[in-house]
């Protein structure tokens, strides 16, 4: 069993416990154990809407500063917006040397961070792993299912942290290939949830959500797979005031934990929209 | 500078050397309990309450005759703070059916009940000297008892409440106190009180002194912070109004002379205010600021007795007042924290006194009175105390016992208060034991109650520590925070229904003038004030040169 | 009276120079120099949160944080009381919220604003991690969040430091009554002897002790098994 250090986030420990779940499921069928080895807070997402351009990397630097001193070199995260914020605050103090000494400075309780943590989006790991290897531990291919995978925002943007190619990503649909879907194509895979403005605004994020349905509905998606906890609340709970008759959104571990065999560690019930029905007509769910 | 080692200097630490030398052996062995002819020899040799020159018979009013602690007599035999005639009582600021004086752990509980009972938030008003929630109630450590246990029952706790108080206590007090906590210790699992529990649910519960079952609920050792906060954020979601830093310095009578109201004081402003209620709650709590025989103190700041003086003055009786509690383990060193409590808890968890040379003198768990009897023995009589840098004796309390029989980590789980306490002074009672001597504690008696809280005086309600009665002449621990939420909830509770059928009444201070007047006849000259509301603790040489200017 | 380390040492009360004795606590040493309290003293033994303090030390770019109470006096301090924190507490029914994180911070949003920067924990005069805390709030761990800030007394110091204006001390006051009411179990024992009560089970027994003379009654309880 292979090791690395791992940063659940906030959400995984409810909202989205569906999404850990079945990813630390995938991991271990594949010889990896994720492993919380540092004391970690909020990646600190929150206040990167804040002006102060250096207060909102300190929750994020705090983060690689406990991961080093536990001895991490890279820590993974399965969450979108997690690993953007991580990686954009370790991409920032690794460029600009005075940012770092001054929160370095500020944080005079923890151990200096030297910048010796590289931030991984599960995606990334999962293609380090290999294709090969996922392929293998496939026990139910997933084939026939219409699977549209949606990046939004925070696997691509900005350009710096991207995971993939920010025009053309491929990373997800790769993955759900080698577990047999059918991949489906918009662009509209690449627009923004909405995002935040689910709180005070929910009107901008309803009119995005429709569009990004309806158009993958109009290529026959069958289901939209997602990498961020945001995305999903928003893509797949706010359907609730489409009323449009839904279409399933799940977290690609969950596809992937359901071709490896592993239905226990996918928590369908946890979703607004019931994938089950879809999934039992398919074959693919007893 | 004397050099310290881990917090003590080297000559403490020989006395400890020795401590750790017996320790193993008195892991297996104790002390056995005293009979009742030993205690009551220990007592009256060793108890300050026995001293001939601690107390005199007082003078005046509805307990004339009976002997008190000097300083409890110089208070009662006090002038009032006013002079009736200057205050105007013909504009009434606050009218409410029920005020509460005293916004402690009593006060707090009554308020609630009264609530509960049917009396509009609005219509019921706090009146605090300091902040809500600033009281002895807060500082509680050790825990509160209920016989809640399979081989525990309320009779037992009757039968350790009873002979604890030397069989002094008002029975149907006692009655009440066993009976109600049960219910007590069930409001507060509803309202969220996070009690020490095991895997099942059910508390986990220590010995307390004089108790013969394990029966002490604790919350670490902040029982009474927990407790206290908690009530408090449940009376301000009722929204119960609150006026703090203004105590009570006079209650208001009507003609019949039943209580019709207070006359508070804005500590921050000087200025009076007048309340009108249909029924009034005292919650003032106790003496220990007086420092009775110039002992140090575990209590609050604001703990003057304010309301035994408001009560007397208006003819309420008060029983017990000869006898004052002194908590066995006050801390003695260091100097920073000398009469700061050491709670029970630490002794109900298996850590025990010893004396200079490392030896085990008394059973931990006597009463309190006969633990401190004991102490004060071993200092003085035997001369097998230890003395501090400043001149202070304490003996040994064997902290690091606790750890070798519950096991690694029980200290650090059990007591973070007093380790806390301890540690800001680099000692660590983990390792090394912590040197203690009796400190002033509790009012065991007071203002005498019925069952229902009422002091008979029309309208005159109380609960708590202000309270005689429930404790005999000797409080057990764990049985103050049983009495002020049992006796709070009574008193808060009876204060609605006698508001429910009254009306409001006049307003007057002739008992005052009344008061005045038996001092007068009784030749009591001298121009002592009270209630004294606050220590005063400036420094001798300030004092001296303080001038009396208005500005 | 006893006697005090004849050492003296300089302290600056809201900037004025007192000559104290070595070894008093801050709140005893204020006193010494002449000032009596009303507010900023209560307990004086470190539960109740009444003496709140903030100091510099000479030569010491630090803002530090105390208890009046529990703090020995160092030369060249200047020291200010911070008795009050302006931080109105939400206002619940308890019986009506349910043990969630959501809940936690549908009254006190600004918890998620928390930026992380230990500022609070470092605050503590009770060394609570309080930051720990708060980000347990946000995951929704209630049961941390009521262990990591049970020594809390509530003096709000915390709150008058914290850039995202939390105020954590009323937040811990709410996860953890939420944690003692509804997530810890509660006690069958106690329903079990409630209901014998409410049954009058006990109350022959302790009417007739009532009834007892105090010789009969001194006997009973000397000779009581102790079970301990």
């Amino acid at each position: 069993m292979k090791e690395i250090a791992y940063f659940p986030g906030c959400t995984h420990l409810h909202t989205a416990s569906h999404f850990e779940r079945s990813a630390l499921s995938v991991f271990e069928a594949l010889g990896w154990r994720l492993v919380e080895k540092f004391n970690w807070i909020c990646c600190g997402t929150v206040h990167g809407l804040s002006t102060d351009n250096l207060m909102q990397n300190v929750s994020a630097v705090r983060n690689l500063a406990r991961a080093e001193s536990a001895g991490a070199r890279r820590i993974v995260t399965n969450c979108a917006m997690c690993y953007n914020t991580l990686k954009q605050a370790n991409e920032m103090v690794k460029r600009d040397e005075d940012a770092l000494k001054n929160l370095n400075e500020f944080m005079d309780d923890e151990p200096d961070y030297r910048g010796g943590v590289e931030v991984l989006h599960s995606l990334q790991l999962l293609r380090e792993i290999g294709l090969d290897e996922i392929e293998k531990r496939v026990v139910k291919p997933l084939e026939g299912l219409r699977v549209a995978p949606y990046y939004g925002c925070l696997l691509l943007r900005p350009r710096e942290v991207a995971i993939d190619n920010p025009e053309r990503p491929k990373i997800m649909d790769e993955v759900l290939k080698a577990i047999g879907a059918e991949i489906v194509r918009d662009a509209r895979l690449k627009y923004c949830c909405g995002s935040y403005h689910t709180v005070d605004r929910k009107e901008i994020v309803l009119s995005r959500i429709d569009e990004i349905i309806s158009a993958v509905r109009r290529r026959g998606a069958d289901l939209i797979a997602v990498a961020c906890p945001l995305c999903e609340f928003n893509l797949d709970k706010r359907q609730k005031f489409l009323n449009k008759g839904g279409l399933p959104v799940l977290y690609f571990t969950q596809l992937i934990a359901l071709a490896f065999g592993k239905e226990e560690d996918c928590l369908f019930e946890k979703h607004h929209v019931d994938p089950r029905p879809l999934l039992k007509e398919r074959g693919l769910l007893r | 500078m004397l050099e310290l080692i881990d917090g003590y200097p080297k000559y403490m630490r020989e006395s400890i050397e020795k401590v750790e030398e017996t320790r193993e052996e008195r892991l297996k062995t104790s002390v056995p309990p005293m009979s009742a002819e030993e205690r009551e020899k220990i007592l009256k040799k060793f108890h300050p309450d026995y001293r001939e020159d601690s107390r005199r018979r007082l003078r005046v009013g509805p307990n004339a005759g009976d002997l008190v602690y000097h300083e409890v007599a110089d208070i009662l035999e006090a002038r009032p703070l006013v002079d009736p005639k200057e205050i105007d009582l013909s504009t009434v600021d606050y009218e409410v059916d029920v005020l509460i004086i005293g916004g402690g752990g009593a006060g707090t509980v009554a308020a609630i009940f009264a609530y509960y009972e049917g009396i509009s938030p609005e219509n019921i008003l706090i009146a605090t000297k300091l902040r809500h929630g600033d009281a002895n109630s807060m500082m509680a450590e050790g825990g509160i008892q209920c016989a809640d246990s399979e081989d525990d029952s309320p009779v037992l706790h009757f039968i350790d409440t009873i002979g604890g108080g030397h069989f002094a206590n008002k029975p149907e007090l006692v009655k009440a106190l066993v009976f109600d906590a049960p219910l007590i210790l069930r409001w507060h699992e509803e309202l969220g009180v996070m009690y020490d529990r095991n895997d099942t649910g059910h508390f986990i519960e220590n010995p307390g002194g004089g108790t013969c079952r394990k029966r002490l609920h604790s919350a670490k050792d902040y029982t009474g912070m927990e407790i206290m906060r908690v009530i408090r954020d449940e009376a301000r979601n009722i929204g119960i109004p609150v006026l703090e830093f203004s105590p009570a310095i006079e209650l208001l009578t009507d003609e019949s002379g039943a209580v019709s109201g207070a006359l508070l004081m804005n500590l921050e402003t000087n200025e009076y205010i007048v309340v009108r209620s249909k029924a009034t709650v005292l919650a003032t709590g106790g003496f220990g600021r007086l420092h009775l025989q110039g002992y140090p103190t575990t209590n609050h700041y604001g703990a003057t007795a304010d309301g035994l003086v408001l009560a007397y003055r208006v003819g309420a009786k008060l029983r017990d007042m000869e006898t004052a509690q002194y908590h066995p383990t006050g801390a003695a060193y260091p100097e920073a924290i000398v009469g700061q409590l050491i709670t029970e808890k630490v002794r109900g968890m298996g850590a025990m006194p010893v004396n200079a040379e490392g030896e085990a003198f008394v059973y931990p768990l006597e009463p309190r009175d006969v633990e401190s009897a004991a102490i004060i023995r071993e200092c003085y009589e035997r001369g097998k105390g230890v003395k501090t840098p400043t001149g202070m004796v304490g003996v040994w309390l064997d902290t690091p016992m606790i750890d070798e029989i519950h096991g690694e980590g029980t200290i650090r789980k059990h007591f973070s208060a007093i380790w806390r306490l301890v540690a800001r002074f680099g000692i660590d009672i983990t390792k090394d034991p912590i040197l203690v001597f009796p400190t002033l504690h509790y009012q065991n008696g007071g203002v005498e109650i019925d069952e229902n809280g009422w002091t008979g005086i029309e309208g005159l309600f109380a609960g708590g520590e202000v309270t005689g009665g429930v404790h005999g002449k000797n409080r057990l621990m764990g049985n103050s925070l049983l009495d002020y939420n049992v006796f709070g909830r009574r008193a808060g509770i009876s204060a609605a229904r006698h508001a429910k059928r009254s009306s409001f009444r006049e307003l007057t201070l002739r008992h005052v003038e009344r008061f005045n007047r038996m001092l007068d006849e009784a030749g009591l000259k001298e121009d002592k004030r009270a209630p004294i509301l606050l220590p005063d603790y400036r420094g001798e040489r300030v004092l001296a040169r303080s001038l009396k200017i208005r500005i | 009276m006893i006697k005090m380390e004849e050492r003296m040492v300089r302290i600056y009360v809201m900037g004025k120079e007192y000559r104290v004795p070595a070894g008093l606590t801050i709140l005893k040493a204020t006193e010494y120099a002449g000032y009596r309290f009303i507010r900023g003293c209560g307990c004086r033994g470190g539960f109740c949160g009444a003496c709140g303090t903030l100091y510099r030390k000479e030569g010491d770019y630090k803002l530090y944080t105390a208890l009046a109470c529990q703090t020995i006096v160092e030369d060249g301090m200047y020291l200010v009381q911070l008795p009050f924190v302006p931080a109105p507490k939400a206002i619940y029914d308890i019986e009506k919220l349910k043990p969630f994180g959501e809940v936690v911070l549908s009254f006190y949003p600004e918890v998620a604003r928390c930026v992380g920067c230990n500022t609070c924990t470092k605050t503590c005069p009770q060394e609570i991690e309080v930051m720990e805390f708060i980000q347990a709030v946000k995951r929704g761990d209630l049961e941390r969040a009521s262990e990591l800030s049970f020594d809390c007394i509530q003096c709000g110091l915390c709150a008058a430091r914290c850039p995202a204006e939390i105020k954590h001390y009323h937040v811990a006051q709410l996860v953890r009554r939420l944690y003692g009411k509804y997530l810890a179990k509660h006690s069958e024992p106690l329903k079990k002897r409630l209901r014998e009560i409410e049954k009058s089970s006990y109350e022959k027994e302790v009417d007739e002790l009532m009834r007892m003379s105090q010789e009969d009654l001194k006997r009973i309880y000397y000779s009581r098994e102790i079970k301990v």
